[in-house]
């Protein structure tokens, strides 16, 4: 696969602050790149820069071969964008914004019309295309707020933050749409802050805070930023003297220790040890109330790497 | 091309299903048209004012007769003005101040006198400041019946000179009927350099005959407050497209634009092309709204007048460029935008008439749109040809050039 996007020492600054620093990344043709990272981190900063509403201070984009700086018309026809906020106009209806974006990609006639037709499928809207905007849910907005940016069949697709605000039903038909999106070709950028959309969706993920790339890579690439170990935390009656060094001994365990209402123990590999683990309690003469494993995930990589949660 | 369009036509629609908007740029001026004209005009058509004036002649002489007769005698001002010949000057002044007369005229008893001694002399005008269109036009006639006497006076005084440089060589002469000095306006004339009252020169006849009589006989206080109030409000579709434009900023409509393939041109030109279509749209809809609620005479030249429309329209949506630059949010532009369009509609005569200003407030006409708009309506009214209107027309597009070109030059898209 070759790269479709590709962000070089990408620097933007606000007065004093730096908004994207030195980021850079590669999106391969065909696959769906997470950009993570909490509020404020440089996401939609870096987005405005790829689809050419912001000019970069320092580096450069090339989509599609394009360059932001001298190609922008290119890049521009190149990409689909699914803006944060609900970018539609709410007096006129679903279809007649959609025949407004299409035509702002340089679609008409026939090719519009099927293009419509096409896109209020794919959000699942089309019973109610004559319907004014203003009349949808915040979730039929937000599917809307996705044809529109797919009507003229983009090579990249750049999706800043699209779920926020709306309920877990029209959440999972966005997610499924994306998917549909990416098996039909379309590469995705998809920027959140929600670590569930990303680890479902993404193939290779970019965390960024504070305006830096953090790190980059496969979520089992990113586990390994934390060691990869599996949590198991065992809630005991009551902790029996020295259990902690007789757990440590067990083969495949690197670490355990007391913790509120029982033990938390480290291993690579939690279903090796579990057998053996709840035998060395029971022997200790300690009762489990309850078993808890937890693989690490981007909220703990993102811990790990910056010592604060992905939601502060 | 066809991207500058679908901008234009999707602004138009968005604006045009603004129910506020919808309300102030046509039930509001259309309100205020029948309010107006009802108020301070009666419902008068057009044909007639139907107002009352008094002449009061005090001259001692012949020429005060003259200008009587002149007056009663037009059947083109009878037929606008309910006169009457009356002696009691000061009941005369007293009915104009309680409202009962819309208007009258004084003539002085020295005036005889005075031009046949060649000096200036005044006729006094009086207006009912409640009646002004009606006490306007009254004024405008008078002034044609000066204009008329003037040029037989310096016509006469001429003569009167030559005759005197003969008499001078050969003995005297008598000219045929002429005066000596001309009345100018209602006010003071310029003095003639010699008594030539011994020469017996007269004023003969007082016509009224001056052009700017003829056009603003048609115009009824109606016809005047459709003229004006369209001046105004066409501007208000400036204002609605610079809140379209902030909204937008706000929205990230305009952002989500921004990422496409769309020029800037086109989709600024697109913003003014829809509001500019938006302001043809609610112009036609007053002129046809008039004609058929209130039968508004726009004059014969409709082409003209829609011509004077367009050109406004034009100037609103380069006021809606400048307004969504000056103005960072809806509620700025919605304080600078009437206030501005105030501004243009005062000093424009959108209310009252424009020659009834102070007059320190009249060298800023010439940058009001609406000056120029309800000038050329209110022309073309009274039967002025598309020539009369070339150069309105032609200020006004000037004026609106300048505001797209500021507000382009200041506008951020962010």
């Amino acid at each position: 696969m070759s790269a479709i996007v590709e962000v070089s020492g990408l620097k933007k600054h606000f007065g004093e602050l730096a908004a994207v620093d030195n980021v850079s990344f590669a999106i391969e043709t065909g696959e769906i790149f997470g950009l993570l990272g909490p509020n404020g981190a440089g996401k939609t900063t870096t987005i405005s820069m790829i689809s050419c509403l912001l000019d970069p201070d320092g580096g450069s984009v090339v989509v599609n071969g394009h360059s932001t700086a001298s190609e922008s018309r290119a890049v521009k026809q190149s990409l689909g964008v699914v803006p944060q906020e609900i970018a539609l106009y709410p007096t006129l209806s679903a279809a007649e914004n959609l025949a407004f974006w299409g035509r702002m990609y340089g679609l008409s006639g026939a090719e519009l019309k099927s293009a419509v037709a096409r896109a209020l499928e794919l959000a699942g809207l089309a019973d109610r295309a004559k319907e004014r905007i203003e009349k949808y849910s915040g979730g039929m907005k937000r599917r809307i707020n996705i044809a529109a940016g797919i009507l003229h069949a983009p090579k990249v697709l750049l999706m800043d933050e699209p779920t926020v605000g709306i309920d877990p039903q029209s959440r999972n038909h966005i997610l499924e749409t994306v998917k549909d999106l990416n098996a039909a070709g379309t590469t995705v950028l998809y920027t959140s802050h929600y670590m569930e959309e990303v680890e479902f969706l993404c193939d290779r993920i970019a965390i960024m805070d504070h305006g830096k790339l953090i790190a980059s890579g496969t979520l089992p690439e990113l586990r390994q930023v934390v060691g990869g170990m599996d949590v198991v935390a065992v809630t005991l009656d009551a902790v029996p003297e020295g259990i902690e060094a007789a757990i440590r001994a067990i083969p495949g365990v690197e670490h355990a220790e007391r913790a509120e209402g029982g033990l938390e123990v480290l291993a690579p590999d939690s279903s090796a040890i579990l057998g053996t683990l709840v035998t060395v309690i029971e022997a200790a003469g300690a009762r489990i109330a309850s078993i808890t494993v937890t693989e690490p995930n981007l909220e703990s990589v993102f811990l790990h790497l910056t010592g604060k949660s992905l939601r502060d | 091309m066809r991207t500058l369009l679908a901008i234009a036509a999707k602004d138009a629609k968005v604006i045009a299903r603004d129910k506020t908007a919808v309300l102030i740029m046509l039930a509001m001026p259309l309100g205020l048209i029948f309010i107006l004209g009802s108020a301070l005009g009666g419902l008068d058509t057009g044909d007639t004012l139907d107002a009352k004036v008094a002449i009061v002649n005090l001259d001692e002489g012949d020429t005060g007769a003259l200008f009587v007769d002149g007056l009663t005698g037009s059947e083109e001002v009878s037929a606008l003005f309910n006169m009457d010949v009356r002696t009691d000057a000061e009941a005369v002044r007293r009915d104009v101040e309680q409202g009962d007369l819309q208007a009258a005229l004084i003539i002085p008893a020295d005036l005889t006198e005075k031009i046949a001694a060649g000096e200036p002399v005044s006729l006094e005008v009086l207006q009912d400041p409640g009646s002004q269109v009606s006490a306007g036009v009254w004024a405008s006639v008078v002034r044609a019946a000066v204009s008329s006497a003037s040029a037989q006076i310096v016509a006469g005084r001429t003569l009167g000179e030559l005759a005197a440089e003969a008499a001078a060589g050969t003995g005297a002469q008598t000219a045929p009927g002429a005066g000596t000095a001309a009345p100018s306006g209602t006010t003071a004339a310029p003095s003639a350099p010699t008594d030539l009252s011994a020469l017996g020169l007269t004023l003969t006849t007082v016509t009224v005959t001056d052009a700017e009589a003829t056009i603003e006989k048609r115009v009824s206080t109606l016809s005047y407050y459709a003229a004006g109030m369209t001046g105004m409000f066409l501007l208000f579709g400036g204002m609605f497209g610079a809140f379209a434009f902030i909204k937008e900023r706000r929205e990230q409509t305009l952002a989500r634009v921004l990422a496409t393939p769309a020029s800037r041109f086109a989709i600024m030109g697109g913003k003014a092309f829809g509001i500019f279509v938006l302001g043809v749209g609610q112009f036609l809809v007053l002129l046809v709204g008039t004609m058929l609620l209130f039968r508004v005479d726009w004059g014969t030249n409709i082409p003209a007048t829609i011509a004077v429309g367009c050109a406004e329209a034009f100037a609103a949506a380069g006021m809606a460029t400048t307004l969504a630059a000056l103005g960072k949010t809806e509620r700025a532009v919605g304080g600078i935008g009437p206030a501005l369009i105030m501004f243009f509609a005062a000093t424009g005569g959108s209310m009252i008439p424009a020659e009834l200003l102070p007059a320190w407030l009249l060298p800023l006409q010439v940058i009001s749109p609406v000056y120029w708009t309800v000038g050329a309506l209110l022309d073309l009214m009274g039967g002025a040809g598309f020539s009369a209107v070339l150069v309105p027309i032609a200020a006004v597009l000037g004026i609106g050039a300048v505001l797209f070109g500021f507000g382009l030059w200041r506008l951020k898209y962010e």
